[in-house]
């Protein structure tokens, strides 16, 4: 018999689910050994001067030298700068097409097939398109990255609106309510969760895709230093950067969920 | 479209309709319609930019790219790598996903590297990957397979978690085998996860061979849009682009019809558990 059902009986066991919801947040730190053994056995075991696994101290020391040279905190700005632009214009975006989409049947089945067309065509393949339109522009870098992390919220919040309970609309009728305060008190509420849910979705989507450009095109940020020290086989910084970013990305969805979890800290746990 | 029409179908199961009425025709016509209108747009020159070709000049250069083969051939790389790479990633995933998700004890220990690594954007895996494989279909493979398993890997384990205790007690109370325990109780009741998970590697198997194929790899169709960008041939570029979104839509129906097919009881569960 496994562990696992051996211990199925044991009270606390049957607690587990409601702990899972917290799990991303409060990983116990003891479940990062793998990776920490991994590094540590690398650093003592790898080549000194590998040309292709070079050891974490190297990485480390390309880190502070791209810091001395004055290259990484623009590239870093530059980076944090679109993303959290476009992840707001697409969270506009997406909420107001997503309640119109919603709420409208007749809307719903006209625009679903164009509406899926764009959602299943690969966020990758956006991107050269942007750039022979709209050239090498923090514009192009903004529309690509809102049209690829729009999906999820317009997606959610949709979803939302079809479920959405219509005799909540009678109460606006009845007490008369304006077109704003409907917005702000019946439908707002009603698929703010939605909205929470499709952001923090949406948010690896838009640094996949803000990665990608600066890989592609070279305008500054992360990916952009990402692919120059590949074109000049620099390995350590190559590993080093691909760490930074993901830390970067961890640390940043880390505090989308945050967010998301404050928002919605007066809902009972699903 | 085909999972509007899915729900549709699964919303309204006695009645059976002919497939012309289950068709969705506003949409169709919606889609025509700005079509045409792009198309008149563009003749009458009212669209500013430079590179946006009428969608008639589009049907001119893909069947300039069909008879040069040049198409087919990018089509059949990008779907094959992105399959190939897909069906690797499924077995790593589900095997490692059952393994983390069945003990409590190799979860407690992994738990936090996993998260770690998978929220690493896998496209920052390209650069490194053309460092260490070089311009070639290995390194797009390795690409695909390193972030689709991920993918399948964490949903495997979100289900084999969310199998209820009383499931698991009937197990031990049968004094199944562990390996009877996994194919008989654990699969089947995490099956609907799981099946997410493959849905959305799907997906992100074709997003990451078209981005390793535009940064690196001279094949398939993210190379055909970097050819044709940069040769500023934005008709035969825009044929490339509607292809990969057909491509994805074409193997996502394949998937969910293989699915339904094999599965039926468990897609419409699926079909629920794909909005969260």
């Amino acid at each position: 018999m496994s562990p696992s059902t051996a211990t199925t009986n044991s009270p606390g066991k049957r607690f587990k689910p409601k702990s899972r919801v917290k799990r991303g947040n409060s990983a116990p730190l003891r479940g990062l050994t793998p990776l920490v053994l991994g590094l540590a056995l690398w650093q003592i075991f790898g080549a000194v001067d590998s040309p292709y696994f070079p050891r974490p101290s190297t990485w480390v020391e390309q880190i502070v030298d791209f810091y001395g040279s004055g290259a990484l905190l623009p590239a870093l700005g530059a980076t944090m700068r679109s993303l959290l632009l476009s992840l707001l214009i697409a969270t506009i975006i997406g909420t107001i097409l997503g309640i119109l989409v919603g709420a409208s049947r007749f809307f719903d089945r006209a625009l679903g097939p164009t509406l899926e067309f764009f959602r299943a065509t690969p966020s990758s393949a956006m991107v050269p398109l942007g750039v022979l339109l709209l050239g090498y522009t923090l514009t192009m870098k903004l529309s690509l990255t809102v049209l690829a992390a729009m999906w999820p919220i317009l997606l959610n919040t949709r979803a939302a609106m079809r479920e959405f309970n219509p005799t909540l609309l009678d109460v606006a009728a009845v007490f008369k309510m304006s077109w704003f305060r409907k917005v702000r008190t019946i439908i707002m509420p009603a698929v703010s969760t939605a909205i929470l849910l499709g952001i923090r979705v949406g948010a690896p989507v838009a640094i996949i895709v803000t990665v990608l450009i600066e890989i592609l095109t070279g305008v500054t940020g992360m990916g952009a230093l990402l692919a120059q020290s590949q074109q000049q086989y620099n390995s350590a910084g190559t590993f080093a950067l691909l760490v930074l970013i993901g830390v970067i990305a961890l640390a940043f969805n880390f505090c989308i969920a945050a967010i998301e979890a404050f928002f919605t800290r007066h809902l009972p746990p699903s | 479209m085909t999972e509007t029409l899915a729900i549709h179908i699964a919303r309204s199961p006695a009645k059976k309709k002919s497939w012309i009425s289950r068709l969705n025709w506003t949409g169709a016509a919606t889609l025509t319609l700005l079509l045409l209108l792009w198309e008149v747009l563009d003749r009458a020159g009212a669209i500013q930019f430079n590179f946006i070709p009428a969608p008639s000049d589009m049907i001119g250069g893909a069947v300039e790219l069909l008879r040069e083969g040049s198409l087919q051939s990018a089509i059949g790389h990008t779907a094959g790598v992105a399959l190939i790479g897909w069906l690797i990633a499924c077995v790593i995933g589900v095997v490692l996903g059952t393994i983390l998700g069945i003990s409590r004890t190799i979860w407690r220990w992994t738990a936090a590297s996993v998260e770690v690594l998978r929220s690493f954007p896998s496209i920052t895996f390209v650069p490194l990957a053309v460092l260490l494989f070089g311009f070639s279909s290995a390194m797009e493979l390795v690409v695909v397979v390193y972030a689709a398993t991920w993918q399948v890997l964490v949903n495997t384990l979100e289900g084999v978690h969310t199998v209820s205790p009383g499931l698991r007690d009937v197990a031990r109370t049968f004094r199944l085998s562990p390996l009877r325990n996994i194919t008989t109780v654990i699969l089947p009741a995490a099956a609907s996860k799981i099946i997410v998970g493959l849905r959305l590697g799907l997906n992100l198997a074709l997003i990451l061979a078209v981005a390793a194929e535009v940064v690196g790899n001279p094949a398939g169709l993210g190379y055909g849009l970097m050819v044709e960008q940069q040769a500023l041939q934005p008709e035969r570029m825009f044929v490339y682009f509607i292809s990969v979104g057909l491509l994805g839509i074409f193997l996502n129906a394949i998937l969910q019809l293989i699915i339904s097919r094999a599965l039926p009881g468990i897609t419409a569960a699926a079909e629920r558990g794909q909005k969260s």
